[in-house]
């Protein structure tokens, strides 16, 4: 059976769901297809939902009516080694007061909920569908196939936001047929049950605030980091490792997950809990020199499929890009069937309106990011030069103490080599 | 924590068939077999004996990292779950 619709969305996260409610907003007859049994089944990530500006547009009372968990008041950073870490934190009053910057979210709810609001909207969602290819007339994208079913479901335009590994735009034509490891990361997660009270307690947390902590040193010398995120009554702990890094080092992600949650003082901190769940996912961090093709003749892609992901070392931006690139792709879509122009050349608006926003801006802002964070000093050395010096300021001795600023430049020699340290002071400045 | 358990705790439909199949004569050649240790969820194993490497797709957390690490392209197949298959994350 083959059905028509104005537009096709392959995908229902976080980009497809907002490229769906934005074209059915129109008045556009879309088809939502997505894999899972419900949306967001399949879908993971580390925890915290940053700010989605272009979705409170279409949707004022957006952070009113979304399944949120805690709002982050108070976010950390801890430099780590087998037994010592050392951290800073900021809690400011204004991340206390709406709107707030950041949510921790379960993706099973609120990516179901994204969805639901496009079928509110008149989408037709059409789930357990896992797109087999694209369906081509005249070199033009003009539907998709469902493996195991019948037909094609046709459409003008496709917009492909079937995450990471897109096989949608690569079966277009727009993505590399292969991922370069280099430019991937792994995060794998584990969701620990605990009580509300005990997470108020432990984090220094009231109503309804949460905390979120990144960590550097705490990867066995892989490449990569880790976070520990506050819900209501559960913390989401994890690691990320660079997939190039991963692979030669002969170690695996869930034992070094394992190491990481023994070490003593992140133990503490999941102390009684209880496993829920783990999890694991492909993150694009390849930054601006991964995106591919945006555009194509009855094509666009958007999040995950486009690389759209923001890896400064610090922020690890993805779905606030994603529901973003989807509502600048729903908006193109508009424009075209305006136009009844589905080329390439008449769905470059979105290609536009993607370099006016801060996805492309910031992503450009930072493309030397990825560069500078393949340096495995970040990852080994610095965390110890920092827990050592730490260290010896707060040691008492009964010896007399050493110049500060002399002492470091010693441990800096020792552990990283002066050169290495200006050269990497260097790269930092000019990536940040 | 049991490492070992970790693995139970994540739900699983799993299909008859196999979403991911390998060309394990590709496997046999790999000088890396990255896949092993960096695969999430353990489905890579490769025996020294045998010289032989076993996939298991039932507790595949679909991320994949086989795809991207395997350099040598092994697989004869890479593909998501039929619909309604595969992984299913409940509060992650």
């Amino acid at each position: 059976m083959s059905k028509m619709y104005q537009a096709i969305v392959v995908g229902a996260g976080p980009a497809g769901s907002s490229a769906a409610l934005t074209m059915a907003r129109a008045g556009l007859d879309v088809a939502l297809v997505e894999r899972g049994s419900f949306p967001g089944e399949k879908n993971m990530f580390g925890g915290v939902l940053h700010r989605l500006p272009a979705l409170e547009e279409v949707f004022p009372d957006f952070w009113t009516r979304a399944p949120l968990e805690r709002h982050i008041i108070k976010k950390g950073v801890t430099f780590m080694t087998g037994d010592s870490s050392f951290n800073t934190t900021i809690e400011a009053g204004n991340f206390d007061r709406p709107p707030y910057n950041g949510y921790t979210v379960f993706r099973p709810r609120f990516d179901s909920w994204l969805a639901e609001e496009a079928v509110k909207a008149g989408a037709t969602l059409i789930t357990r569908a896992t797109v087999e290819n694209v369906v081509l007339r005249n070199d033009r994208v003009a539907g998709v196939t469902i493996l195991d079913r019948q037909g094609e479901i046709n459409a003008p335009v496709v917009v492909a936001a079937d995450g990471v590994l897109s096989f949608t735009a690569k079966k277009a034509g727009l993505r590399q047929p292969t991922f370069d490891p280099a430019q991937m990361a792994v995060g794998v997660k584990a969701l620990i049950d605990m009580p509300r009270e005990v997470i108020d307690e432990r984090f220094g947390l009231v109503r309804d605030q949460g905390f979120a902590n990144e960590f550097v040193g705490c990867t066995g010398g892989v490449r990569g980091g880790g976070f520990l995120y506050t819900n209501y009554d559960s913390l989401s702990v994890g690691l990320v490792f660079h997939l190039a890094s991963l692979r030669t080092s002969g170690k695996t992600p869930y034992d070094l997950l394992n190491d990481f949650l023994e070490q003593p003082q992140v133990a503490k901190m999941v102390r009684g809990g209880r496993l829920q769940e783990y999890s694991a996912h492909l993150i694009p961090e390849g930054g601006y020199n991964m995106i591919p093709e945006l555009v194509g003749d009855g094509i666009l892609v958007t999040g995950d499929a486009a690389a759209l992901c923001n890896a400064t070392g610090l922020n690890l931006e993805g779905i606030n890009l994603a529901s973003q690139s989807g509502v600048l792709a729903g908006k193109a879509v508009v424009a075209a069937h305006e136009k009844g122009d589905f080329s390439r050349r008449g769905l470059q608006e979105y290609r536009r309106l993607m370099n006016d926003s801060y996805v492309i801006k910031d992503l450009k802002l930072y493309r030397k990011a990825p560069h500078m964070l393949h340096n495995d000093r970040i990852y080994n050395e610095y965390p110890e030069l920092v827990c050592s010096v730490m260290e010896y300021i707060y040691r008492i001795e009964g010896a007399p103490k050493e110049n500060l600023s002399k002492l470091f430049l010693k441990t800096a020699r020792e552990k990283v080599g002066l050169a290495n340290l200006a050269a990497d002071a260097f790269s930092a400045w000019r990536a940040l | 924590m049991n490492i070992d358990e970790i693995f139970d705790f994540t739900s699983f439909t799993i299909d008859r068939e196999p979403h991911i199949v390998l060309d394990p004569q590709v496997c046999v050649d790999c000088d890396n077999r990255g896949c092993v240790n960096s695969c999430p969820a353990r489905c890579y194993t490769w025996s020294e004996e045998e010289k032989k490497m076993t996939f298991v797709h039932d507790g595949c957390l679909e991320c994949g990292t086989c795809y991207v690490v395997c350099h040598r392209n092994a697989f004869t197949r890479w593909r998501y779950p039929r619909g309604g298959f595969g992984v299913a994350y409940r509060m992650t």
